[in-house]
């Protein structure tokens, strides 16, 4: 009887012992999620191709449209499609005509159904060479068909990209979109609060806003972060990103997603291509990497990261004074003697002293650097983003942010799976449901047209890429289910930032003190 | 050169003479003096520059020395000393450091001698510190970094390599010990126009500081005071000069024309230790080593003194100079004339009765007015005057006797043979009436024709006589000489030509007659008497025949007439005696031919000079002036 009781009451001391813990990690909902950045829009447009940007404007403003608004579909890190506003979608051969099977019931924060007609809208207004109109050839399926005149093998990996997020906007030009969260206050560079969205498509979000502040540097972040001012931040990424920090606070870096990288403007002095070449060989990466970019990157001599080729390491990125100055004795004096501006963007913490530690380089080898923001620029020292994980649609992105011509590939057979490139580099078609559809791969480009294209690109030192970089967020340790952000993004199909919980939140209409409806609430 | 001229050209070159040599003195003098002061100035301002050097050398090091004790930098030591040191992560470290002790520089360098964090140049971590690098132990360091020499104690100068190019710093080296590996810290400050202006230049004195950065020449690395010089590219050579011997140098340099802008730069070297050879990104190639390996020439200290000053003082004392040899030689003219005066009148005097005396006047006499060497010549002028009174009335009495003596024997030579067959006639006719009376008729028509041609013969020499001693004086009026010798030749053609003719005397006459010939104030009634009695003269010589040469030329203020024969010429002693009156060579010559020719000559102001030689003949040389006050002086 003793022993009965002796086990009832441990049982009970374990419910009472698990019953808190138990509470600690079911997710809860309520609460405003603080996240800080450092870009300052002005509006909530994406970057267009004329728009100038930095990689640091596009994450800031990718991230927060990507909580709005959906793509129809999204790519994983492996480059493989899954729905989002398109459950099923199938391609004839040609990969001219696409069709996608929309997900049913969806509606905008506005209230609209996001129909076949309202996407096919906003697609057309975005592609105008693109014809995108509601199908007709399954009059019962909510669906649409994009067709072109030219074939588009990418053409998941290009609707995966941020710029093709479905979003209308209201008569003061704020984003109207289907994602977990609608857009409830605007300070134009300032703030943007955006409220849960009660009837999104992939549910509720657990907090019931997200505030963001713009405008905050680096440093800022950090602090507000410290004193607990804010949850989530951006963070410079180094090589112990990911790692438990002293503080608690959780802090993951994607995947390199950027290219930081030397371009030479058009009317830049140094047009001769062994003055450039002589630069690249005199840039020792490694120093650079290890301490001002703290272990974090990856030293490159290609446009695009290993992640997404496997053959980075064929160009080699080893730094080679000797043979540096051996490619400059071969310099008429007149160019030995000149001096180049290095411009920088001043708004990246990293970039100036990396930009010095690269004069001090060229100086070492005889060439004559001078790091300034003033002055027409012979060499830029830019950061390019890489937005899909698909190779050839990031090279093409690549390549318009560095003012180089479209990389040109190789003319394919129209049945691309059938020439004989390795299928790691295929995308895989399928459904989010599991449906067979036809199985045709977007990314059709084979490696050795994809090396091909880059080593065109490259050709000349028209560019020389220096570091494949990730992008870094760090959270507070309240923020729960955190997850590294694998591809930068914050609505992906492995993360998704409407997952997240807070530690102790309360509904936003819930008094944190004594867990009553607020009086103001609606 | 007249004695008042010398005495005054002596007085004022030595009026001059002792200005300049003052002038030169003083001059000189003030230069040199101004030199010294120059190069006092330099000095102590050298000095100056020093003692703010260490001053600030202590100002430095006590920053360092807190840097090295810092938490942050000990911190960074003993990570060091970990088995597996990770010195990435202080890139920005030395920034703060730096700017918390308000240094310019400051790097933060491990025991291989490698930077890990720079303060001046944030993406130098990596790359070696040369000060350092060469003075860590060997073993500690690659194999091509050897270890030469200790890490410097105090103060030094150094090259800093900038983004925006090299500069120069005083820097300060300290060592944090806090294992086993030191932790070098290596601080410094800019050596510019900052400290420049801390120092107590003395007023006209101006200080520029050269860094010495780059092989070549660079103005931007001149600093004065307000940063950069302009417009200094003269003070090049000062510099090139200093580096290449590392020795202090001086020079003067010229900015304007003007030489009150020029400037003395007194150039000193300054110097720091030499950078390790194995970091070519800080080393000078520009420079060398030239005290024992261990010594670079980083920067010149140029210190200029205006020469305004000294110009402006020396071109017053060349202006006084002038104005005082102005003035002294205003003093010595008058001097000299006052001097010259009271000096040279009795000279004068004496001078003037000296001309007299020379021109005839043996009566001039010599004031004496003084006792002294002056007065003693002037009366031996007197007594010598009056010595040649006396010697010329005995000359004269003598010439006077043995003249009356020479016409006394010519008049009896002449007189004696008329009177002979006078005698005899007189005797034949007494002769007759005595003894043959009936022929005295015939006897005495024939005697009174003989007496009266005696008579006659008588009366011609009388005449003679009576023309020498009525030689009139020249009625002068301008004068052709060239027409006088062409009258004269007329008179002789028809005795030439008859001559010509018998061919046994042919005398060929030449004349060789200057045209034009100016014309001359003179009597050509007088002068073709003259002539005509020189060409008889040659035509008696010339018994056998000959040439007979007559030559007029002008000869300036003069004409020369000249006379010449083909005769059997004269001996020496004849032509000294040839001009004396009634002295002949001649058988029936009167001897008063050439003295009436001297005579005229004479009256004419001109001269006669005879030149002969024996069997080649003789001839007469006449120079006559062309205006009447020649002959008029002349005749004083």
């Amino acid at each position: 009887m003793r022993r009965i009781a002796y086990l009832f009451l441990a049982a009970i001391s374990l419910l009472v012992a698990a019953g808190p813990v138990a509470g600690e990690t079911r997710p809860r909902y309520g609460g405003t999620l603080r996240v800080m950045l450092q870009a300052a829009p002005n509006s909530l447009d994406l970057p267009t191709n004329t728009t100038p940007t930095t990689a640091a404007d596009y994450w800031d403003l990718a991230r927060t449209l990507s909580l709005v608004g959906d793509t129809l579909v999204t790519l994983d890190a492996q480059s493989r499609p899954h729905a989002a506003l398109a459950v099923a979608w199938q391609s004839d051969g040609s990969a001219r005509h696409w069709q996608f099977t929309l997900r049913h019931g969806v509606k905008f924060h506005d209230g609209t159904a996001a129909s076949p007609a309202a996407i096919a809208q906003i697609l057309g207004a975005l592609h105008p060479d693109w014809t995108v109109r509601p199908s007709s050839e399954s009059v019962s399926a909510e669906s649409l068909s994009i067709d072109s005149d030219a074939p588009m093998p990418s053409l998941l990996a290009e609707l995966a990209l941020p710029r093709n997020l479905l979003l209308k906007r209201n008569p003061n030009g704020l984003p109207i979109g289907t994602g977990p969260f609608l857009v409830a206050e605007w300070q134009p560079g300032k703030l943007l609060r955006l409220a849960a969205n009660e009837e999104s498509w992939a549910g509720r979000p657990f907090v019931d806003a997200v505030q963001i502040e713009y405008g905050k540097s680096f440093s800022d972040q950090a602090i507000a972060l410290e004193l607990g001012k804010a949850d989530v931040i951006e963070s410079a990424p180094s090589a112990s990103a990911g790692l438990p920090q002293h503080t608690g606070s959780p802090s993951s870096s994607s995947l390199p997603v950027e290219l930081l990288a030397l371009v030479f403007p058009a009317n830049s002095k140094a047009q001769d291509p062994r003055v450039r070449e002589a630069l690249a060989l005199a840039i020792d990466r490694k120093p650079i990497q290890s301490v001002l970019l703290k272990g974090a990157g990856e030293p490159t001599a290609s446009i695009l990261p290993n992640w997404m080729t496997g053959y980075s390491a064929v160009f080699s990125a080893r730094a080679d004074p000797e043979r540096a100055r051996a490619v400059l004795a071969g310099l008429p004096q007149p160019e030995l003697n000149r001096r180049y501006n290095l411009s920088y963007d001043p708004r990246d913490p990293q970039a100036q002293l990396i930009a010095e530690r690269i004069a001090l380089n060229a100086h070492e080898v005889g060439i004559t650097v001078q790091v300034s923001l003033s002055g027409a620029e012979d060499i830029r020292l830019l950061r390019v983003v890489l937005p899909s994980p698909d190779p050839a649609t990031s090279l093409a992105e690549a390549a318009r942010q560095l003012e180089l011509p479209q990389p040109a590939f190789a003319a394919k057979a129209n049945n691309p799976v059938d020439d004989g490139l390795p299928d790691a580099r295929s995308l895989d078609a399928h459904s989010s449901d599991g449906r067979s559809l036809d199985n045709h791969s977007s990314d059709s480009r084979s490696l050795d047209d994809l090396y091909q294209a880059e080593r065109n690109l490259l050709q000349g030192y028209a560019v020389i890429p220096l570091f494949q970089l990730p992008v870094a967020t760090a959270a507070n340790a309240r923020v729960r289910n955190w997850a590294p952000d694998r591809l930068g993004a914050w609505n992906d199909p492995e993360f998704s930032l409407a997952n997240v919980w807070l530690e102790n939140a309360w509904p936003e209409n819930v008094s944190p003190q004594d867990g009553r409806p607020r009086a103001d609430s609606q | 050169m007249s004695f008042r001229q010398k005495l005054l050209l002596l007085f004022a070159a030595t009026v001059l003479l002792c200005v300049a040599v003052i002038s030169a003195s003083v001059y000189n003098t003030i230069g040199h003096s101004f030199e010294q002061a120059d190069r006092e100035r330099a000095n102590a301002v050298a000095a100056q520059f020093r003692s703010e050097f260490q001053r600030r050398g202590l100002v430095v090091a006590k920053k360092v020395d807190s840097v090295a004790a810092s938490e942050t930098v000990q911190r960074i030591a003993l990570n060091l000393n970990r088995s597996a040191p990770d010195s990435s992560g202080y890139a920005s470290e030395a920034r703060t450091l730096a700017s918390q002790q308000q240094l310019d520089f400051l790097e933060l360098v491990d025991y291989r001698g490698l930077i890990l964090s720079s303060a001046q140049w944030q993406a130098k971590f990596g790359y070696p510190e040369a000060t350092i690098a060469a003075a860590v132990p060997s073993s500690s360091v690659p194999s091509n970094m050897a270890s030469t020499r200790e890490v410097p104690a105090g103060a030094f100068l150094k090259r800093e390599e900038l983004p925006d190019g090299a500069t120069l710093g005083l820097f300060v080296v300290r060592t944090a010990h806090v294992g086993e590996q030191p932790l070098y810290v290596i601080g410094g400050e800019r050596l510019d126009q900052k400290f420049l202006s801390t120092l107590d230049i003395p007023a006209g004195t101006r200080v520029m500081l050269y860094q010495n950065l780059v092989a070549k020449w660079n103005p931007k690395s001149l600093l004065d005071l307000n940063g950069p010089a302009a417009g200094v590219d003269k003070i090049a050579p000062l510099v090139a000069k200093v580096r290449e011997t590392l020795q202090e140098s001086q020079g003067v340099i010229h900015w304007t024309p003007d030489a009150a802008d020029a400037e003395v730069f007194h150039a000193i070297p300054l110097t720091g230790p030499v950078p390790n050879a194995s970091n070519p990104g800080t080393a000078n190639p520009g420079t060398v080593d030239p005290v024992a390996g261990n010594q670079q020439l980083m920067g010149v200290l140029l210190v200029g003194s205006s020469r305004r000053p000294l110009i402006e003082l020396q071109r017053q004392i060349v202006s006084t100079a002038m104005l005082v040899g102005g003035i002294g030689v205003l003093v010595a003219v008058l001097t000299s004339l006052w001097f010259g005066a009271r000096v040279t009148r009795p000279v004068v005097s004496l001078a003037e009765a000296a001309r007299r005396v020379a021109a005839g006047d043996l009566y001039a006499k010599v004031e004496v007015e003084s006792h002294d060497e002056l007065g003693e010549l002037a009366s031996s002028f007197n007594r010598m005057t009056e010595d040649l009174v006396q010697q010329k009335d005995r000359t004269v009495q003598a010439e006077r006797v043995a003249a009356w003596r020479e016409l006394a024997r010519r008049l009896a030579h002449e007189l004696k043979n008329p009177l002979f067959p006078l005698q005899v006639t007189v005797e034949n006719l007494i002769r007759a009436k005595q003894k043959s009376p009936e022929m005295f008729e015939e006897v005495f028509q024939e005697g009174t024709a003989t007496l009266l041609a005696e008579i006659n013969n008588l009366k011609t020499i009388i005449g003679r006589f009576s023309e020498f001693s009525k030689m009139p004086q020249p009625q002068r009026r301008p004068t052709q000489v060239n027409d006088v010798v062409r009258s004269v030749l007329s008179v002789f053609q028809a005795q030439l030509q008859q001559a010509q003719r018998q061919e046994k005397n042919r005398i060929a006459v030449h004349t060789v007659l200057a045209e034009p010939l100016p014309e001359i104030s003179a009597d050509p009634d007088l002068l073709h008497r003259a002539l005509q009695n020189l060409v008889l003269n040659a035509i008696d010589a010339m018994p056998e025949g000959g040439d007979l040469t007559i030559r007029t030329a002008s000869l300036g203020d003069r004409i020369e007439l000249s006379v010449s024969d083909t005769g059997s010429g004269l001996t020496q002693e004849e032509c000294g005696r040839l001009f004396t009156p009634y002295y002949t060579t001649k058988q029936h010559g009167t001897g008063l031919g050439l003295a009436i020719v001297q005579s005229v000559v004479s009256d004419h102001g001109g001269k006669i000079s005879v030149g002969s030689a024996e069997d080649k003949g003789t001839m007469f040389r006449i120079e006559l002036p062309r205006a009447p006050q020649f002959w008029q002086t002349g005749q004083m």
